[in-house]
């Protein structure tokens, strides 16, 4: 029920998720934060499960961190991709497996801006743009049309405005907040909130 | 004297660096009941001494050769009983290695494998180390291979050698005698000759063991054979 | 549906005169949904030796992941390369391990022995295989996959009628199943020479 969408480009990525947090078929709140800040140029974009994805992403989160302190050098988004997708598919067949759906963009030194995609079952895949959640049968297809690897910082963005757009409009689950944030080298940007314009009632 | 000191636990040090209770397993195997392995071009041989105390023993029924698996066989100088603990950890572990690989343990695999185990019980907590060297014998790899195994879990790799009671002797013999061009039927001979030095007593099919392993396999010689060839040596 | 169709995929592996050759395709999906369109299931696993993983992808690369490290434990203690009946041997094992609870993969092993002796072989999810003379075939297109390998493949190929042979095969599978196909990757394994090549078809 929930959006995750992440977009690669040459030297920056874009993760966008929606902040819907739901119960049954009630909606809890619109100010959920599903981006995580891993490090100076790695983000991770989380949902599933509301208990398990806080639990997980917190867990990666400072064992990320952890890492940075005792090397002294940070992961690289490859090595970070693989780090959980090791831990997941580990827990997958533990008595106590993690149902989380994972977007991970970062810049690396020398490869530029990628994006992994990580599902519930712990497979790993390289994209160019990913999509979790019902909202990948209308984005991706967006995605495919108008996708370009050498878009500028405006044009990118635009790009996953038009994804919401079509998830907002196509879609018949409620997802009217999304947050956006651009990876870059060193650099996380936070924009601000993507929100569809509630009805006024007197 | 200080080294009754560092002599209780195995696993202490002494000043001068050395495990006296490997030391003290080392001699219990220089006391014992001497063995000989040559590799020929054409296979290994294994020989040793079995001599028991009494007529009365039933010489035939029990053997100190043991085949681990049908291409590597060994024998050995020290403790009767700790050995078939080894024998029984090394038939295991090859079989363990048949079923995983589908293919039968090389020599070379199965030794590291017990000087593994025989290490671990310098190491470990409410054990002693093993009374016994090994020497094993094997066929792979379309050739022989010969290795000696010892308590600390040292192993060697050897053309020729002696273990066990006079086996400074029966090694300078050995050195006088070998050569690279060896055929197995000269190196029984030639291991017969070895356990000869030193030997007490009239030697017998009854009172020495032979085995051989060549590309047919391992196998223990009957008391026939072994009396051929020793009819041969004298 | 069975979890076995849940990313899709089709691995084939053929004999030929003094070569083998081991093919798949790239696609990787959710269902019916296309994630990427690379995402081999073919890896290396020896300088003559390949093992193609088709199934759950998050099996393909546990599975994966788990045999590299068996491998390299097992030359470095041997110190020699392993044979392909012992890598067959070794994947059988890891799998059957997992009786109960199984890795959601069929893999399929080709190379070449070390006197250059052809050798293909395929397995169940839980180990049990079969080492045939021609064909080996796994993955959501197995069907459509053994329809075409069976009709194309001949005794006696050589590098080049094999790599036709083995393309063909793929390509039409592909083409009668919907979660499969989107690029291929075909390895030739000879004596002294491995050709990869890239096949070009329908990405959409």
């Amino acid at each position: 029920m929930e959006g995750l969408i992440g977009i690669a480009f040459k030297d920056f990525a874009i993760l966008a998720a929606d902040r819907m947090s739901a119960f049954s078929i009630i909606t809890i709140k619109s100010d959920e934060n599903k981006l995580y800040k891993l490090s100076d140029s790695l983000m991770m974009a989380v949902c599933g499960e509301p208990g398990d994805t806080k639990q997980f992403a917190e867990f990666i989160e400072k064992n990320i961190q952890l890492y940075k302190m005792r090397n002294g050098f940070e992961l690289t988004p490859r090595s970070a991709a693989t780090f959980i997708q090791r831990n997941m598919a580990d827990y997958l067949r533990s008595r106590s497996p993690y149902t989380c759906n994972i977007l991970l963009a970062g810049h690396d030194r020398e490869t530029g801006a990628e994006l992994y995609f990580i599902d519930y079952l712990a497979t790993l895949t390289k994209l160019p743009f990913g999509i979790h959640g019902y909202g990948s049968f209308f984005g991706t297809s967006v995605l495919d049309r108008y996708y370009r690897y050498d878009m500028s910082e405006e044009e990118g963005t635009k790009l996953v405005l038009k994804c919401i757009a079509e998830v907002q409009k196509r879609l018949v689950v409620n997802l009217p907040v999304f947050q956006v944030a651009i990876v870059k080298k060193g650099e996380i940007k936070t924009l601000p909130d993507v929100k569809m314009t509630p009805i006024e009632v007197n | 004297m200080s080294s009754e000191r560092y002599s209780f636990s195995l696993t202490t040090f002494s000043p001068s660096g050395k495990l006296v209770q490997i030391e003290y397993a080392l001699s219990a195997v220089a006391a014992g009941a001497p063995s000989v392995g040559i590799k020929a071009s054409n296979g290994v041989v294994l020989a040793t001494e079995k001599k028991h105390k009494s007529i009365l023993y039933d010489e035939h029924s029990i053997f100190k050769m043991e085949p681990i698996t049908d291409h590597i066989g060994m024998i050995y100088s020290g403790m009767g009983p700790d050995y078939r603990i080894l024998v029984k950890r090394a038939r295991k572990l090859a079989q363990k290695y048949y079923l995983m690989y589908n293919e039968p343990i090389s020599t070379s695999q199965l030794v590291q494998k017990v000087a593994y185990i025989m290490q671990e019980y310098t190491q470990s907590g409410g054990v002693r180390p093993f009374g016994v060297s090994l020497l094993v014998a094997g066929w792979d790899s379309d050739r022989p291979h010969l290795f000696q195994c010892d308590p600390s879990g040292a192993y060697f790799a050897w053309k020729a050698t002696a273990l066990g009671r006079n086996h400074t002797n029966g090694k300078s013999f050995l050195e006088k005698r070998y050569s690279e061009e060896l055929e197995l039927e000269d190196a029984i001979h030639t291991a017969i000759l070895t356990l000869k030095e030193g030997f007490e007593g009239q030697m017998t099919a009854d009172n020495i063991e032979i085995a051989i392993c060549n590309a047919q396999g391992f196998k223990r010689l009957t008391p026939a054979e072994v009396k051929d060839y020793l009819a041969n040596v004298n | 549906m069975s979890i076995m169709n849940y990313n899709g995929g089709v691995v084939i592996a053929m004999k030929g005169k003094d070569c083998v050759a081991i093919a798949t395709d790239t696609r990787l999906g959710v269902r019916s949904l296309t994630l990427t369109t690379d995402f081999p299931k073919v890896f290396q696993m020896g300088p003559t030796l390949f093992l193609g993983l088709p199934g759950l992808a998050t099996d393909t690369m546990t599975v994966y992941q788990r045999l590299r490290f068996r491998l390299n434990m097992y030359e470095l203690r041997e110190n020699k390369r392993v044979r392909p009946q012992v890598f067959t041997s070794m994947v059988s094992n890891l799998l059957y391990e997992r009786r109960f609870g199984p890795y959601f993969v069929e893999p399929v092993v080709a190379g070449l022995d070390k006197d250059g002796t052809p050798y293909i072989a395929s397995m169940d999810l839980i180990g049990s295989y079969q080492e045939p003379e021609d064909i080996c075939v796994a993955g959501t297109c197995s069907e459509q996959a053994y329809g075409m390998a069976e009709a194309l493949w001949e005794k006696d190929m050589d590098a080049d009628k094999l790599f036709e042979a083995i393309s063909q095969s793929l390509m039409n599978a592909c083409d009668r199943d919907a979660i499969s196909g989107q690029g291929a990757i075909v390895h030739i394994v000879e004596k002294n020479k491995i050709t990869t090549k890239t096949l070009k078809m329908r990405m959409d």
